[in-house]
């Protein structure tokens, strides 16, 4: 891209009948790419800026990374708000309006149909927690009161790592039954999560926005499990990342 | 369109008090690491310095798998590489740019 200037840095496509609004990434407008019935949120960006190179060194700088993510995310959740949307991925960026309306001519009837099926919808992520339960502080008294103990916490650890794998795919189940569409993504480490309890689900489910079995199947789960230790976690609402077939993601 | 009228436990963040938390938000916007999108592809794995937060978020599949913790592995989405589309491509892609692939990857 080396006689460009500029390039178009892609939020994720809308309707053709969209109206922009607002600022992205760096405070940059909002624009509208259309090609034929749908079209791509974008905002012009310095290519040299956006290629390869420099977005290998900008992904690594985590005021920046944490910055561009939150932009891109308030941008397709102004517009989500008032019109359904598939969102792309950070950093998708095309080397010309030429280059996106191909990606957009190609798969023109695959976003059309997306974007009827997450008409009305959101994703709503639902997380798992299980607070381990605290061991017996005493000192054993004598050395077989140690081994006993020591046994009946190998067993308390077998049946908390039985019930930990049930407990997060029936706590999956139920609540995907009371959504249009489910993904089950890996856990996150405590590190990430930023709890100390072990997350056992870490679900994205797509619902309709008026929809209240979600909350209603979070409400039934945490009286069931909670008394075991576990405890929800509902966040979102957020744009369909999760529900975005990879041959529409802007490849 | 109103939304979630009948969800009163979803924290709202749209005017809000409570933001996102920042893992959250990556975990959605950076699809488990990889980015190919668009003109530009990029395999965040390949990036030296990456932050603690997004190694930990890649990284954190391989763990839960270690715990035992794997039963996603079912789920359709997760498995979607299995046709060996994405696989292929990202091995292409790697072979191209002249960096080791994910098996050579995981043979140190």
């Amino acid at each position: 891209m080396s006689e460009a200037a500029t390039a178009l840095y892609a939020y994720g496509v809308v309707s053709a009948t969209t109206q922009p609004e607002g600022t992205g990434i760096g405070s940059r407008p909002v624009d509208l790419v259309a090609e034929g019935d749908v079209a791509a949120l974008v905002s012009s960006v310095p290519a040299d800026e956006f290629g390869e190179a420099a977005l290998r060194e900008r992904l690594n700088d985590r005021a920046w990374l944490e910055r561009t993510a939150r932009e891109h995310e308030d941008t397709l959740e102004r517009a989500l708000a008032g019109t359904p949307v598939v969102p792309f991925r950070l950093c998708t960026v095309y080397e010309s309006r030429d280059r996106l309306r191909e990606f957009l001519s190609a798969h023109g009837p695959g976003l059309a149909d997306l974007l009827r099926r997450l008409d009305g919808r959101v994703e709503l992520g639902v997380k798992a927690y299980f607070a381990t339960p605290s061991r017996d502080a005493k000192e054993p008294q004598s050395g077989r009161e140690y081994l006993l103990r020591r046994q009946r916490e190998r067993e308390e650890a077998d049946e908390a790592a039985r019930f930990k794998v049930e407990c997060a795919r029936a706590s999956h189940e139920r609540l995907a039954a009371a959504a249009e569409d489910a993904r089950a993504n890996p856990p996150q480490p405590p590190e990430l999560s930023g709890r100390s309890d072990e997350m056992l689900l870490n679900g994205a489910y797509l619902v309709r926005s008026d929809d209240g079995r979600l909350a209603d199947a979070v409400a039934a789960l945490e009286s069931l499990y909670g008394p075991r230790g576990v405890t929800y976690e509902v966040t979102g609402p957020w744009p369909a990342y999760n529900f975005v077939p990879p041959e529409v993601a802007g490849a | 369109m109103t939304q979630g009228d009948r969800l009163p436990d979803v924290r709202y963040r749209s005017g809000g008090p409570a933001p996102a938390q920042l893992a959250d938000v990556l975990e959605r916007v950076l699809d488990k690491g990889i980015v190919i999108a668009g003109d530009i592809q990029i395999n965040l794995l390949d990036i030296e310095l990456l932050t603690v937060r997004i190694r930990l978020l890649i990284a954190s599949a391989d763990k839960a798998k270690e715990m035992g913790i794997d039963w996603w592995q079912g789920d359709p989405f997760l498995k979607r590489g299995s046709d060996g589309a994405l696989e292929g491509r990202l091995r292409r892609l790697e072979e191209a740019a002249g960096l080791p692939t994910e098996e050579e990857r995981s043979e140190k």
